[in-house]
């Protein structure tokens, strides 16, 4: 009965892996066809369309943008969220829950609202543009390089920086010189995960973006709502793919990834 | 507690500069977050009280009738009321598979969990984006789905799977299902067993200990992982839009036209009906899983 029920469980775990990564993985096989049009399998093996891709102008310069708002976006995310976590940290009870929520609201928040509220904020104030959808991103980012940064203080032990402040240094000295060194990989993976969430991100992009920059996800986007060269799509979805990998397993190396679904 | 020995003389003096230093650097990120968080999201909310301008943003009149042209019209009480359904379809189905994968997940020797883990967390990475185009290459009309059943002559001309409310369901819910795993498999996991096994120990049969034991230990899981799900799919305006074609909307949807229509009022209440919504929603899963009784126990 238990072994039945075990064996059940397990067929429903392969569905849905299969379910959850099959459809990324049929894009990725497609994105290396030789075909002109969409055909699965495909015919044959190619790179014409990375190729492609990085002859599109409107692609790559929407892939450049993106990079830069998501590197931008991050650091900011990071700075502010190292200054907010320190500060939680010291904090008991009811300011340190209340900071907590604040700090991590956006990412439950409905962030078609977020998008909207923002777009009509700037139109308001005459803002806008590149610079406002970065700081838009350092909002989105910004929950989980909290988490994370928050994280590694917790575990950070504490006597070590009254043991500088008691030896002369200031408060400073004793971040740069005693705290960061040891609790870097948090901030480098919160740094990391804000760059990946803006280098997705939809639907605040959605209200913030322009003629003239454009994230990827949006340019993206719009391609796929008008039929057509639709494989140069799965080339670009192939690059992110790439892309991701690379910086989940270097996650996974510095604090672990288990670790932060957890939070 | 903190501690800096220069200050630590016990003087009220010092205790209120050292509470001031400690504030001044948190100052950054509380100004930013009201500047661009709260404040927005407040302004947003006087402009959906405010009749609309042809010339101005919105006019100076408080009225409730962009709220009255949304909850008094049938066509977007239709609306809203389809996107509780497909809400409720995305977020039940989640749960249904969820559960016992994240039963699976908890058996695991702790290796093989960090691998399921990791294998769950990387779809989340990407761009919500590029996994709705992995179901159009799933779905389409020259997809892996109408290859398979042309090849095998079931079919004579491709089905049209996409632009319809299951692509949509369809596609969401493997979008996100990833968050319910996750969340359910969290709490199972920091379970402690000696529950599940007095009751056995007891006579509880399996299905018993499950329903008075197992569900209710891993409530706020359940809880956590269908919030985050319901809120997400009232967002997801791209998948949407992309699985279920032009002509579907949810309240997502017109949120997103009437604002690029320039209806700023208008799209303000649509806005917060659609956080009326996610609330309203939210409080009920709530009320109905009470995790707040296992809270600090699970």
């Amino acid at each position: 009965m238990i072994r039945l029920g075990h064996i059940l469980q397990n067929t429903i775990a392969g569905i849905a892996f299969l379910l959850i990564l099959g459809p990324t993985i049929v894009v990725v096989l497609v994105s290396f066809s030789s075909a002109e049009t969409f055909t699965f399998p495909p015919p044959g093996l190619s790179l014409r369309w990375f190729v492609e891709f990085f002859q599109a102008d409107n692609m790559t310069s929407a892939f450049l943008f993106s990079m830069r708002v998501g590197a931008t976006s991050a650091v900011c995310a990071t700075v502010l969220a190292t200054l907010a976590a320190r500060f939680v940290v010291r904090q008991r009870g009811v300011t340190s829950g209340l900071l907590q929520s604040l700090f991590t609201a956006p990412l439950v928040f409905p962030a078609i609202i977020l998008g909207l509220a923002l777009l009509l904020f700037y139109r308001t104030i005459n803002f806008g543009g590149p610079g406002g959808l970065i700081l838009a991103h350092v909002l989105i980012g910004m929950p989980y390089a909290f988490r994370l940064v928050l994280a590694s203080l917790q575990s950070f032990n504490q006597t070590l920086e009254e043991a500088a402040q008691s030896l002369g240094a200031g408060p400073f000295r004793t971040f740069f010189l005693v705290t960061l060194p040891i609790i870097w990989p948090g901030v480098l993976s919160g740094g990391l995960f804000a760059f990946i969430v803006s280098f997705g991100e939809l639907n605040v992009a959605l209200f913030l973006t322009g003629p003239g920059y454009n994230t990827l996800p949006i340019e993206i986007f719009g391609y796929l709502q008008f039929p057509g060269r639709q494989l140069i799509i799965a080339a670009a979805s192939t690059l992110q793919v790439a892309m991701i990998i690379v910086l989940a397993l270097t996650i996974e190396r510095l604090v672990g990834l288990a670790r932060i679904g957890k939070s | 507690m903190p501690s800096s020995s220069i200050a630590a003389d016990g003087s009220p003096l010092g205790d209120l500069l050292r509470q001031l230093r400690s504030w001044s650097l948190v100052a950054l990120p509380i100004l930013f977050f009201l500047i661009f968080f709260a404040g927005p999201l407040l302004y947003l909310f006087v402009v959906s009280l405010l009749e609309p301008s042809q010339t101005e943003l919105y006019g100076t009149n408080v009225t409730l009738q962009n709220y009255a042209k949304v909850l008094g019209d049938e066509f977007y009480l239709r609306i809203i009321q389809r996107t509780l359904l497909v809400g409720a379809l995305v977020t039940g189905i989640a749960l249904l598979i969820a559960y016992p994968v994240a039963m699976a997940i908890a058996r695991m020797t702790p290796r093989w969990r960090i691998i399921a883990m990791i294998a769950l967390m990387f779809p989340l990475m990407l761009s919500n984006v590029v996994r709705a185009y992995g179901w159009i290459a799933v779905l389409g009309r020259q997809g892996v789905v109408n290859t398979v059943l042309t090849q095998a002559e079931i079919i004579d001309a491709p089905l049209a799977l996409l632009y319809s409310i299951e692509a949509v369901v369809l596609g969401l819910m493997t979008i996100l299902l990833p968050y319910m795993i996750i969340s359910i498999a969290n709490s199972l996991t920091g379970l402690d067993r000696s529950y599940a096994e007095a009751a056995q120990s007891l006579g509880a049969g399996p299905l018993r200990t499950f329903i008075h034991v197992t569900w209710p230990l891993s409530s706020p899981g359940v809880a956590a992982g269908m919030q985050l799900v319901f809120f997400l799919t009232l967002s997801a305006y791209v998948t949407i839009a992309l699985l279920g074609g032009p002509r579907f909307s949810l309240l997502v949807s017109m949120v997103y036209r009437s604002a690029m229509a320039f209806q700023w009022t208008f799209s303000a209440a649509l806005a917060f009906v659609l956080l009326g919504v996610a609330l309203g929603v939210g409080a009920l899963i709530m009320l109905v899983l009470r995790p707040g009784r296992v809270q600090g126990r699970g």
